[in-house]
């Protein structure tokens, strides 16, 4: 049965979560008629989130209410080509978001933005080190844009979730106590930083020591009472440790519902269906431009939307996802190294360093917040000399204080049994006195990882799952090892700290595991770029196979930077809008020239 | 901190010691049949079964063991309920052979078949009602290094054991909010904007659930023959 169909709208924007009721907010506004699909349930900060009912470790850190489902939609995971992929059959690894809001609603809120030599990496490191320096492994490349072009967009989104931090380079001026390495800043923070408990202040002073440059964290959790740009208000944080996997009822962490959403939901121009399952999207009888897409509507009846411009704004995963089951751009093959889409797939390389204090040092890890910490960018990026060290990349070190929720939180030295008596009395001796650094590593793209659809396994809806083939470069096991190194280093000179252990994820030992949770930053497999042969969208986002056709997300990236992506990502997503606003819809067509 | 028990768990305690005394005799399973709750999805014996295996986890110290704090109950609970039942679990065939421990959990089983399928394999690996407390250590050692349901089983119980013991006592564990005094945690209401960089740390709040009750759940734990000696 041929699906209904529904009236023409000028812009369909496919995911409601951070880019997505952002482009609808900007486009809107712009006088353009959008529809939103959510694939999701309808759910909002002040009646969803609250708390006490909102703090149930279990239900939403450990049953992932606020994720995707598996049930309707997976991938199936493989380390080389040499294996069987089979299906990531329970969430792990990685938790994508479902419903309003997006994983924007789960998110911890560091809020980065990218080293100006991060959006060059390729050039960077061969101006600097010499042609050969990057490896022929690594498919690492520029994104096309500059952290210049890009500065007025992540200061904009800074603006939006009310960032606390403090600037380190304020106009070309570097400031003691802010990131002294990061790319000129046009102004300040909008909000003053968060407070800082002992163990991060411990890690902070001893990193000073080691003539090293601390500062807080940048953090979505809001400091004071805030006023966004579109009029949203938002409340100072409660550091009540209940931040990544959990909405925040306090309006106190950014979130898309209450600083986007709710300034735009009544707009003449916005409407939003939930429940509405992309299946794919359409292309015209030329196959140049994208006509529509078909969903599954909250009725399970299929539905086609047309639209004249489509905005792809799901999670990374499942913009490639869409674009394999719908035909768009030319998928890629690792025999030949041909085709774009699900090329240069790419994750985070993170490692843990646990400290342990004598008992003087009561932490208390219950009061946290999910971007409460101090950091170091002594070792991200190329801020230190990469010639004798054989790896590109870096990551930034930080400790923090996200959370001590039980379920999760059970810090033991190294040499604890795995369980019994002794277990349960180390849980009890350290809880208290326990400093949890993070090394937060970049991740290279390599012709070997990508993303593609699976031979055998399908999704609820009927379509190939998305298959993925990923395992840590050996240049990632290299700069993650030597990050962790430095990182146990200041461990080692904080006060009062009697053991320190180490725990890598990407260590030589170790594959890729679908099981621990790591990070929710997939990134790549439609990225950015100015040549066609390696990119899947222009320097703007635009597709350059479908012109009307116009992408967001993380899966921009061409490799993973050593930060947390929401910052970067809207940084694009608004320096998209801009170029969709004044050079595509007065004149639509491909914005550069294949 | 045992005087927060409830009687039935001490009466069971007792009993359990009597047993124990009892020359070596297996632990008796007398007080079972004094509880009159049901289980929702366990039998009897699987859930002194699961009782032996959680309080080889979690052993009894100044703080309750894992089947005295209510974990055998948040396991029932939750086997009768969405996660048991295969809730974020994606069940599709095929399942083929030849998985690596980096691909995650391949089985065809839902939680609840798991366990009851793995407990009953397990019961043809020894009788570990009629273990002492370092042989039963030792067999939940050995079950765990199996690379079959047996293997899985006890992984996945140990992770529930964990949950039982810290989550919120709305789910039947935690009782009396065991795991949560054990550790300093103060629960679901929780302000510490002014607290959290104070130079001097106040005294850490008592525990307050979901439920707001002082107590945690005034739901005890099912008294458990079998269970921890």
């Amino acid at each position: 049965m041929a699906p209904r169909k529904l009236p023409k709208t000028d812009v369909l924007i496919i995911g409601g979560g951070w880019t997505g009721l952002t482009a609808a907010y900007e486009l809107t506004h712009a006088g353009q008629r959008c529809v939103v699909l959510e694939r999701g349930k309808k759910r909002h900060t002040a009646t969803s989130f609250g708390a006490p009912e909102e703090h149930d470790e279990l239900k939403y850190a450990h049953r992932y209410s606020h994720m995707m489902d598996v049930k309707k939609e997976t991938l199936t995971i493989r380390n080389n080509r040499d294996q069987q992929a089979l299906p990531m059959r329970r969430l792990g690894s990685f938790l994508p978001g479902s419903g309003l809001g997006g994983a924007g609603i789960h998110w911890n809120g560091q809020i980065w933005r990218p080293l100006p030599s991060d959006l060059q990496m390729r050039s960077h490191y061969e101006d600097r080190y010499g042609k050969d320096f990057i490896g022929p492994e690594l498919s690492v490349q520029d994104w096309g844009v500059t952290y210049e072009e890009l500065e007025p967009h992540l200061d904009f989104f800074e603006r939006i979730c009310g960032a606390a931090g403090f600037a380190g380079n304020l106009g070309g001026e570097a400031r003691a106590g802010g990131n002294v390495f990061e790319g000129p800043r046009s102004a300040d923070y909008p909000n003053p930083p968060m407070r800082q408990p002992i163990s991060n202040t411990l890690f902070g002073e001893a990193a000073a020591r080691m003539g090293l440059n601390p500062f807080p964290m940048p953090s979505a959790n809001v400091t004071k009472a805030y006023e966004n740009p579109y009029g949203a208000q938002l409340h100072p944080c409660t550091y009540c440790g209940f931040c990544e996997r959990f909405g925040c009822g306090y309006y106190a962490k950014a979130d898309p519902i209450i600083c986007v959403y709710d300034q735009i939901k009544d707009h003449e121009n916005f409407e939003i269906r939930f429940d509405a399952q992309v299946l794919r999207i359409e292309k015209s009888e030329d196959g140049k431009t994208a006509t529509g897409a078909i969903y599954l509507d909250a009725n399970g009846e299929e539905v086609f939307q047309p639209a004249d411009t489509i905005c792809m704004n799901a999670y990374a995963l499942w913009n490639v996802h869409l674009m394999l089951v719908s035909g768009l751009g030319k998928p890629y093959d690792p025999e030949t190294r041909t085709g774009v889409v699900g090329r240069n797939y790419s994750y985070q390389t993170v490692a843990g360093v646990d400290a342990f204090f004598d008992k003087s040092v009561e932490t208390d890890p219950y009061m946290g917040a999910g971007a409460l910490g101090v950091v170091i960018d002594d070792y991200n990026g190329d801020n230190f000399d990469h010639s004798d060290l054989g790896f590109v990349g870096g990551g930034y070190i930080a400790c923090k204080q996200y959370h001590g929720r039980p379920i999760g939180y059970q810090p033991v030295p190294e040499g604890t049994p795995k369980w019994g008596a002794e277990w349960k009395q180390a849980v009890r001796e350290n809880y208290n006195h326990h400093a949890d650094l993070v090394v937060h590593g970049s991740s290279v793209s390599t012709p070997e990882n990508y993303l593609d659809l699976d031979p055998t396994w399908t999704d609820s809806f009927g379509r190939p799952l998305l298959r993925m083939t990923f395992d840590f470069p050996e240049n990632d096991r290299k700069m993650s090892d030597y990050v962790m190194q430095r990182a146990m280093d200041v461990a080692r000179e904080m006060d009062n700290v009697t053991s320190v252990s180490g725990t890598n994820n990407a260590a030589v030992d170790k594959h890729y595991d679908i099981v621990p949770y790591q990070t929710t930053h997939n990134v790549g497999g439609a990225v950015i770029g100015t040549d066609p042969e390696t990119s899947v969208v222009n320097r703007y986002g635009q597709m350059w196979d479908h012109h009307n056709v116009f992408v967001f997300g993380a899966c921009l990236f061409p490799q993973n930077l050593g930060y947390n992506p929401t910052g970067p990502l809207m940084g694009l997503a608004y320096w998209t809008l801009e170029h969709m606003k004044r050079d595509y819809l007065p004149n639509p067509a491909p914005l550069m020239d294949a | 901190m045992a005087k927060l028990y409830s009687r039935r768990a001490i009466l069971a305690q007792i009993a359990l010691g009597a047993g124990v005394a009892g020359a070596g005799l297996p632990v008796s399973h007398a007080f079972a049949a004094q509880d009159d709750r049901p289980w929702s999805f366990f039998t009897d014996a699987e859930a002194q079964w699961i009782a032996a295996v959680a309080d080889v986890f979690i052993p009894q110290d100044d703080f309750p063991s894992a089947s005295q704090a209510g974990v055998v109950d948040f396991i029932d609970f939750q086997m009768a309920t969405a996660y048991g039942a295969g809730e974020g679990l994606y069940l599709d065939p095929p399942f083929p052979s030849g998985a690596v421990p980096e691909q995650g959990y391949q089985l065809k089983f839902t939680p609840a078949q798991l366990l009851r399928q793995g407990i009953e394999q397990a019961g043809q690996l020894g009788d570990i009602a009629t273990m002492d407390a370092t042989a039963r250590a030792d067999h939940v050692e050995q079950m765990s290094e199996r690379d079959d349901i047996v293997g899985t089983l006890i992984a996945e119980l140990w992770k529930l054991t964990k949950q039982g013991y810290f989550a919120d006592p709305i789910y039947l564990g935690n009782h009396d909010y065991a795991g949560w005094r054990m550790v300093g945690f103060p629960g679901a209401h929780a302000y510490y904007t002014e607290r959290v960089d104070a130079d001097k740390r106040s005294v850490t709040p008592p525990p307050r659930g979901i439920a707001h009750d002082r107590g945690g759940t005034p739901y005890p734990p099912r008294a458990i023959g079998g269970g921890s000696d």
